[in-house]
Order: structure tokens, then sequence, then C-alpha cells
């Protein structure tokens, strides 16, 4: 191990050794950084020394490169005083098939040129340049979304499921940025070909979850999106968000899926569309399971919640249409949900849900009537109650010639 | 007649102990009930928050049920031993008369009439929320069982008739509490500040005023007596047992088969 490091050194230091060891007389420390400027008569400030300490990193895969390599017009001495934009972007000399694909991507110089808003080493590191499948180069899992985050504000990313697998749970397999955007050829979201275009989100997402992503192509949404491209359905990340992605398995998650189904299934404009009524996400909070719920998730969401929410019935990645099967179908479906948690349940039971109907004469007429029973009774009694007691007192206090 | 003549004795120790009850548990049912009822108000929010959570809520609301269900059969068995074992009169009951009353006090209020009806022991006003209270607690009994226990009486009635259950619950509860905060408020609190059935007495002038026909009698030292006999002792006996059975079938039918949500969760 220690001999095959020292030959490495050995080997990669006797090839170059004479182009660098004269850049490093400067640029190998600071005192040397200092002396060399002293010597020239210029003026640096402290970071700026600090920039010009310029040692390459270990395991770098340019080890064998020497400076001038990248930095050909440093052959002057004194350099140019515009030596790193003299010479444009370096690594195109032999990374011309990458800067191809990052001319057609989100990165692109609008130039159109190699100017890119992103430069090769924002992400890469210049000096520091381990090879990408090294678990400790700038671009490794562990290290991507801090090179990412530079620019993009979404830090959602480290507090979701998959940011929190990198960071914390060292599992480099989870989702990173470049995972689902793609590095050289990432795409805007509004580009049809984007790995994160609505249509194309659970294709990417798939390339983990594959089996669920399946599943959710042949539910209700899932197959509107893909097949009809249809703009007002979910899709993984809707539910799931992109960048926070939530812990399905958190209570916090199943307390406030309702609201989650209601910001599409209770919007009218979105509804219409499909003759699907908004009262589903009332006529849920006016049942039992919706009242607890709703009490639960404003006051303890973290609890973990033992009521039905929408997805205990109606699945989540499969959810189909309901008017599409039979009656019988849907009762049967509908039973074994209920068993789930009322093993003992009957299909008699079953009535014991309005199916999100408001009751009225013609859909569970027994509680419409018992509910417009009270509905009249109610403001009947306490009204004549009221105009008897205003009768008695003033009368009390016309005969007692006193307040009552 | 042992009582001074400013105060007389209206109501028993019984009575006081049973309506200390029924005040503590109706009141701590309102209070756990209406949050459930009205989920998305923000005082029912600070209710639950102030119990604790909504199982606790919900586990104080079954409790205080219990202790009316235990009220509610304890005052049929009451009313069993007095009516059919002591065979003493029944002046709760509503009769023609006071129907005739209400009106004749209607006119009296009016001016219509001069003078205002002569009542018995327990005026209409009183009666009417007798009877509403029994057979209040009767229906907020049975759906809150209906309730309580809702899979299995899935298995005997439709599944649509617990949630009517659920409605009934609820709109006789709101009638409840309001008619207690107009009629009763009203008719002890405010038309006469009534401390009777807290310290058993009621003042003399009260007692002519809303009851003369009874203030006449004790004053004529005629009170009710017990009539007892082993006829009487023994139908007493039969439905106090029956009474019993019924309500421990009940229990046992509501009960068993009952699987705990727990042991469903852990057995997948």
């Amino acid at each position: 191990m220690a001999t095959g490091l020292l030959l490495f050194v050995w080997s990669a230091s006797s090839a170059f050794a004479a182009d660098n060891s004269a850049c490093l007389e400067c640029h190998g420390s600071l005192q040397q950084v200092k002396d060399a400027a002293e010597m020239l008569g210029v003026t640096v400030s402290p970071d700026e020394a600090e920039r010009l300490v310029v040692v390459m990193g270990p395991n770098c895969i340019h080890g064998g490169m020497g400076c001038l390599g990248c930095h050909p017009a440093a052959e002057e001495v004194p350099h140019p005083a515009n030596l790193l934009t003299l010479t444009g972007n370096p690594c195109i000399t032999c990374h011309e098939d990458v800067v191809q694909v990052l001319s057609h991507s989100a990165h692109r110089d609008p130039a159109p040129g190699t100017d890119f808003p992103v430069q090769c080493w924002d992400c890469h590191g210049a000096h520091v340049c381990r090879k990408v499948s090294d678990p400790q180069s700038a671009v490794a899992p562990a290290n991507v979304a801090q090179r990412c985050l530079q620019c993009h504000d979404k830090r959602s990313y480290l507090a979701g499921v998959h940011g929190q697998a990198v960071q914390l749970a060292g599992l480099d397999v989870a989702a990173t940025c470049v995972s689902c955007h793609g590095a050289h050829d990432i795409l805007a979201q509004s580009q049809a070909g984007s790995r994160v275009a609505r249509r194309n989100v659970s294709f990417t997402c798939g390339k983990c979850h594959g089996r669920v992503a399946q599943v959710y192509r042949h539910s209700v949404h899932g197959a509107a999106l893909t097949e009809n491209d249809n703009p007002d359905v979910p899709t993984c990340v809707d539910c799931h968000e992109a960048h926070a992605t939530r812990d399905p398995r958190s209570p916090l998650f199943r307390s406030s899926s309702p609201e989650l189904c209601g910001k599409c299934h209770a919007n009218k404009a979105i509804m219409s569309k499909y003759g699907i009524t908004t009262a589903v996400f009332e006529t849920y909070v006016a049942d039992f399971h919706g009242t607890t719920a709703e009490l639960f998730q404003e006051l303890t969401p973290n609890q973990p919640l033992n009521q039905a929410v929408c997805y205990d019935c109606h699945g989540f990645h499969d959810v189909a249409k309901v008017t599409g099967e039979g009656k019988a179908e849907i009762e049967k479906n509908l039973l074994q949900r209920c068993k789930r948690c009322h093993p003992t349940a009957t299909t008699r039971f079953l009535s014991a849900w309005t199916d999100h109907y408001i009751p009225s004469p013609k859909h569970y007429a027994l509680i419409y009537y018992v509910r417009l029973f009270y509905r009249v009774v109610i403001p009947a009694t306490i009204g004549f109650f009221l105009l008897y007691i205003a009768i008695d007192a003033w009368a009390r206090r016309r005969h007692h010639g006193r307040k009552v | 007649m042992t009582e001074t003549p400013e105060r007389l004795r209206r109501f028993s120790r019984r009575h006081i102990v049973n309506h200390l009850i029924m005040l503590i548990a109706f009141t701590g049912l309102i209070l756990t009930g209406m949050p459930q009822k009205f989920p998305n108000q923000p005082w029912a929010k600070g209710i639950v928050l102030i119990i604790g959570g909504v199982q606790r809520t919900r586990a104080l609301h079954h409790f205080l049920g219990t202790i009316m269900v235990f009220q509610l059969v304890w005052a049929v068995l009451e009313n069993l031993w007095f009516h059919v074992a002591k065979r003493l009169p029944m002046p709760m009951v509503p009769r023609l008369q006071d129907v005739k009353d209400f009106f004749r006090q209607v006119r009296f209020n009016l001016g219509v009439d001069r003078e205002p009806p002569r009542m018995n022991r327990y005026t209409f006003a009183e009666k009417v929320e007798y009877l509403a209270l029994v057979w209040g607690t009767g229906l907020m009994v049975l759906t809150g069982l209906i309730l309580l226990f809702p899979v299995r009486w899935g298995t005997l009635v439709p599944g649509e008739v617990i949630l009517a259950a659920k409605a009934a619950h609820g709109g006789e509860a709101l009638l409840a509490v309001l008619s207690i905060l107009t009629w009763h408020v009203y008719f002890v609190h405010l038309r006469h500040w009534n401390k009777s059935m807290f310290n058993g007495y009621l003042d003399e002038e009260a007692y002519a005023e809303e009851h003369p026909v009874e203030l006449e009698a004790i004053r004529r030292g005629e009170t009710p007596e017990p009539d007892m006999s082993p006829v009487s002792v023994t139908a007493f006996a039969v439905l106090a047992v029956g009474v019993l059975l019924l309500t421990a079938v009940t229990w046992l039918w509501l009960t068993s088969g009952r699987i705990n949500i727990l042991t469903v969760m852990n057995g997948h």
C-alpha cells in the first residue's frame, strides 16, 4: 500500500516535476506568494494571496498534468494580468464531448460560446480534481448538493428523505440533485425532454422506485398524464414534493393527507372539468373519520392517526375511478377496505358511510329527514321558549313591580 | 310538619345527589361533545386542546356517557320502587290539567285573566323539563351506544341508521343545551333564584306562588303514604330484575365480538 502510493507520487512528479516545481516556487506556500509579490513590486490582498497558493489536491485525476496544461499563458513571467480569461475554458481541449452536451443544457452559454453560466470547475473543483466516482470528489453524492445549492435555493432537499438519507445515513444510492436533473445535460422543467418535465417525472423517480412508478402510470392520475398529457392530475412530486420529499410513513404525512387531496378535489375550477363533486372533502370532514382527522391535524399533527384518510379507501399510487366499476364491485372493494380496521364489518355496515353523498331525499333519506327534523324542531322549540319567557317576565314585572 | 314557616322541604337528599351527578355529567358531556359536533370551529379546537387531544376528549365523553347510562338505569329502578312497590302517586306525569294551567298562565300573563293558575307539586314548566330530560337521556343513550359500537349495530340495522343516530345525537344535544340555557335558566335562576335543588328547601313565598295546591295539602298535613303489598313488591322485584337483565344482556351483546384496533394493526 505504502509502496504503491510512493510509486505513484514518484512517477507523477518525475514526468512533469520540472514544469511544476518552477510554478511552485512562487505558488507553493503563502510565504512564497508574499515573497514573489514583493520581488515583483506588486501588492496582493491577504485573500488574493491565499487564492494564489495553488497545490494540487490528493488523488487528483489531473495530477499528472502540469500547471501549464491548463494555464498555457502562464509561461510568460511575470504573468499577464488577464491570465485566467486569456485562454478561455481549458477543459474543452480534452473534454470536447462534455462541452457539446453542456452547450445544449440549461447551463449553456447564452452567447452561444463556451462562457457557461456555471463553469466546469464550479462543480468539479479546479485543483481539487478527484475522479467523479471518488466518494470524496466535489460531485460525489454527499457533496453535489452543496455545489448546486450555491446557486439554486433548494435547501429543503437537505431536510427531505433523500437529502437526509445521503447526508445523515450515508446512503449514497439515495437521490441527489443529479439523480433527477442529470449532470451535464440538465434541461429546464419546461422543456419536453427534461427529466423533471411533468410527464417524465414518474420515469425519473421510477429509476429507483420502479414498481411504484409503474403502478402509478396505470392509475387514473398516471394514465391521464402519460397518455393525454393532462395538466391537472398530480404526479409524484405533487404529493411527495420534489425537493422536500416528505416521508409518507410519517404521522404528519398521514394526518395532513386529506388536505393534500383536497388541494385539487376541493377545487371547483379543476373538478368541474371532470364532473367530480367537490363535496368529497366536506363530506369526509363531516364523517366520523374526517372529524377526528380534522381535529387531529389541527392539534396533534405529529401523533399517529388511526382514522381512515382518503387513501385508505381509494388507494394511493393505484388510485382508480370509482364510477368505472359496477355497484357490486365497488361494494366488494369497499368492504375489504373497511375490514382492514373493522374486521367484523358486514355488507350492511357499508351504508354507515354516505359514499361522499350529501344526504338528500334521494340519497340517505333517513339521515336527511333526521337533520331536517332538528333543523325545524330546535328553532321552533327554543323560539317558543323565548317567546313564553318574554311574556312571563313582562307579566311578572307588571304584577310584582320588580325585576325578575 | 317540622319545617319552619319560611322554608319548606321540597327535595330529598336523593333528589339533590341525582341532580348533582346529572349536572356534572351533562356539563362534561356538552364540553366534550360539542367540539366533536363542530370540529371546524376555532373554539372547538381550543376546548380539545385544553382537554388534551381528541382521544382524551372522546374517552372522557364515553366515561361521562356511561355515568348517564347508569343514571338512566338507576332512575328506572327508583321509579319502579316508588311507584310500583310503594305505589306512591306520580306527580311528575303530565295531565290535561297542565295544558289548562299553561293556557291560564298565558292568559294571566297577557292580562286577560285576573288570577294565575293554581298549580300542584310540579308546574307545567317543570314537567316539560322533566319529560324532555327523560326522553332526551333515553335518546342520547341509545344513539350514543349506536355510535360507540357502530360495527356491532351494523349486524342488526342498516348502516344508514348509524349515521342517522349520529345526526340525532348531535341535534338532540344542541336542543338540550339550548333548552337548558333558556327554559331552565329562566325558571330556576332568573324568574326566581331557586336553590331548592341544592339545599332541599324553598322559601314559603315562592312555594305559595308556584305550588299553592301542594302547599295547602302540606298545611293540612296531607302527605302521600306508601301502600306496599306483597304483590306490589313482587311486581317490583320482577320488573327490576328484568331491567337489570336487559341492561346486562345489551352490554354483553355490544361488547362481545369487539376487536381492539391495535390488535388489527398488529395483525397486519
